[in-house]
């Protein structure tokens, strides 16, 4: 459902060219939960903003069930990745000033849904994280697990075919970055959703059924 | 692309920032206020000169004896010498205007004299004198508070009516009683036989009516320095139009053969005019208004940009969730607008209040102006998006990886 085949990106820094990605090509299939482990600097980061549609290749080609999307417009992009990537970020990037559930809304907003049923689904998604109780808070009301939950919530809304989860326990405390690995780990199994997890820590990475290992701007293996 | 939940969100980030908020929307209040204010001050000046103008009646014209210039076309011979010199009116001739010209009913000439005016030795402020006839007082719709006015009886008399204002200036000196006072004016003493009721300020009358001292105009005539007749006040007669009636007394003077000419002002072409006036008030009073409006814009303009700034993150956030550039800048717009509506209303009130507040102190009819309040919106929300669509644009162009790594 995901294929990179040699995808390459350089930043112009100054007079230099930086080449972070040199030929990255990777494939995921639809149902696996698959982890990007890096040290830092290895460009994993960049990897994920491609995949996450929130950046271009310099080249190279991107699928995204069966489409190239890597050069669409950027309308086109925020399309696709309101309706077919799921974000989940380190710092969980929750807008402090909307509730839970107004938070899990927000991608439903830039469909254009009139609100009908969204409540609904939004309720039937925190209660799936185990956040239901807590619709009604504000992130900063939530511990980090609970923020995190929420996120994951949000993530899933819109129904995406792929969840793309950025360092997702980095800022936990290791209990609750492995409630949070379980709670992928259930989604993975559970719904056969596909879960990309970038991480630089080797236990979260040997959680997921497959590793790809990047160096130096390549996928090792 | 504008969504309900854009609305909630607007509203919801502007009472965040609370107190920015608020700083910005003085600049609109004064502005959009200043306008209403103007506008609305302006209409209620028109209105009330209006309505003065029809109390006073639209069959009253104003004759005034012409200086200098040429004759009228079509008067040959017109002593080119006359220019400054023309030769006065003589009370005679005008008081003969009704019998000659039938459109004229009723004519008032006038006569206004200077120079010192005093009661017991203490000199009267804001005073005139004013030499009139008995038809004066109906003409110009006065009324008497006390005592009579002058008849055709008083003439050559040294009896005087005083208006409304004079009568409280004697008081203020001490005058026990008004009728019966002395009031001098040069070398002659003048009883007061009548005082007129207090009217109000502005209309057609050339004259403050409150603050005049009437005698007969034949005294008049032979007491104020320099006397000269040069303005009657003439009713035109029923069924007669006001330019038959303007007609005929062009004529009348004209076949004086003396090559005197006069000017004849109908109540239509002072209203025209008036009217004509008050739109350019109102219009350099709205560019005033405008220029404070530009003020408040660039206000709300420093707000959004700052706003813009701190939320960079989110506009990240937004953007990884599947915002457009689009909704992104409808988001901010929405919030100018928003902002510069919540001042605009409030300037409306603010202008009304103050519109009111003038007319009160004026003693002017308060009137409602649907169009300043509906400019006061239309313009509050052309600023809002004015002023707003810059930092909605560069709130959309920013890079989403860029933005979700601010803080």
């Amino acid at each position: 459902m995901l294929t990179l085949r040699d995808i390459r990106k350089s930043y112009r820094i100054g007079p230099t060219e930086v080449e972070v990605l040199k030929g990255v090509s990777l494939e995921i299939q639809q149902g696996e939960l698959v982890s990007i482990m890096g040290q830092s600097g290895c460009g994993k980061s960049t990897l994920m903003n491609i995949i996450g549609l929130l950046d271009r290749p310099t080249s190279g080609s991107f699928m995204l069930d069966g489409a190239e999307v890597s050069y669409s417009n950027d309308d086109t992009l925020s399309e696709i990745r309101n309706q077919r990537i799921g974000f989940v970020f380190q710092q969980y990037f929750l807008l402090s000033r909307l509730t839970a559930l107004e938070n899990v809304a927000l991608p439903l907003v830039y469909r254009g849904d009139k609100g009908t049923n969204s409540h609904e689904r939004c309720m039937e998604l925190l209660k799936r994280v185990g956040m239901a109780d807590r619709a009604q808070h504000r992130p900063n009301e939530l511990s980090g697990g609970q923020q995190q939950r929420v996120a994951i919530a949000r993530a899933l809304v819109g129904n995406p075919s792929l969840i793309l989860a950025d360092e997702p326990t980095g800022a936990l405390d290791t209990n609750v970055g492995g409630e949070i690995m379980e709670l992928f780990k259930t989604l993975n199994a559970e719904e056969g959703i596909t879960v990309v997890i970038i991480t630089h820590d080797p236990g979260i990475a040997r959680q997921c059924k497959r590793v790809a290992v990047m160096k130096d701007g390549v996928i090792l293996s | 692309m504008i969504h309900p939940s854009h609305l909630k969100e607007a509203a919801r980030s502007l009472l965040a920032s609370k107190q920015r908020t608020i700083l910005a929307l003085i600049g609109i209040v004064i502005g959009i206020g200043s306008v209403i204010a103007m506008v609305s001050v302006g209409r209620i000046v028109q209105e009330e000169s209006l309505r003065q103008f029809k109390e006073m009646g639209t069959d009253i014209l104003t004759i005034e004896k012409e200086f200098g210039g040429s004759g009228p076309p079509g008067m040959p011979g017109a002593p080119a010498a006359g220019a400054a010199a023309k030769a006065a009116l003589r009370l005679a001739t005008i008081l003969a205007i009704p019998s000659r010209c039938p459109g004229i009913a009723a004519v008032a000439p006038s006569v206004r004299g200077s120079g010192d005016i005093s009661f017991a030795g203490k000199k009267l402020e804001r005073c005139s004198p004013m030499g009139v006839t008995a038809s004066f007082l109906d003409i110009n719709k006065l009324t008497m508070r006390k005592g009579r006015f002058l008849s055709d009886l008083d003439e050559q008399s040294r009896y005087c009516v005083i208006g409304s204002q004079v009568a409280a200036e004697l008081q203020k000196q001490g005058a026990s009683q008004l009728l019966g006072s002395k009031i001098r004016l040069g070398d002659n003493l003048f009883t007061v036989i009548g005082v007129t009721n207090e009217v109000p300020q502005g209309g057609m009358r050339r004259f403050e009516p409150n603050e005049m001292i009437y005698v007969h105009i034949t005294t008049g005539l032979r007491v104020f320095a320099n006397a000269e007749i040069q303005s009657i006040t003439a009713r035109v007669s029923n069924g007669t139009t006001n330019n038959a009636a303007r007609d005929q007394v062009m004529a009348y003077v004209a076949s004086l053969g003396k090559g005197q000419t006069v000017r004849i002002t109908s109540p239509e072409e002072i209203i025209a005019q008036m009217e004509k006036q008050m739109q350019m008030f109102t219009l350099l009073l709205g560019a005033i208004g405008s220029i404070s409006l530009i003020v408040g814009g660039v206000g709300v303009m420093n707000v959004m940009l700052v706003s813009v700034t701190e939320r960079r993150r989110e506009i990240g956030i937004r953007r990884a969730l599947g915002a457009k550039r689009g909704d992104i800048r409808g988001q901010f717009l929405i919030e100018s607008v928003i902002l510069s509506l919540i001042g605009g209303l409030f300037g409306i009130i603010f202008g009304i209040g103050a519109s009111w507040l003038i007319a009160h102190f004026a003693k002017w009819q308060f009137a409602l102006s649907f169009s300043a309040i509906l400019l006061g919106v239309g313009v509050s929300n052309a600023v809002g998006i004015f002023f707003g669509y810059y930092p909605a644009r560069q709130a959309s162009l920013l890079d989403p990886i860029v933005a979700l790594k601010s803080d």
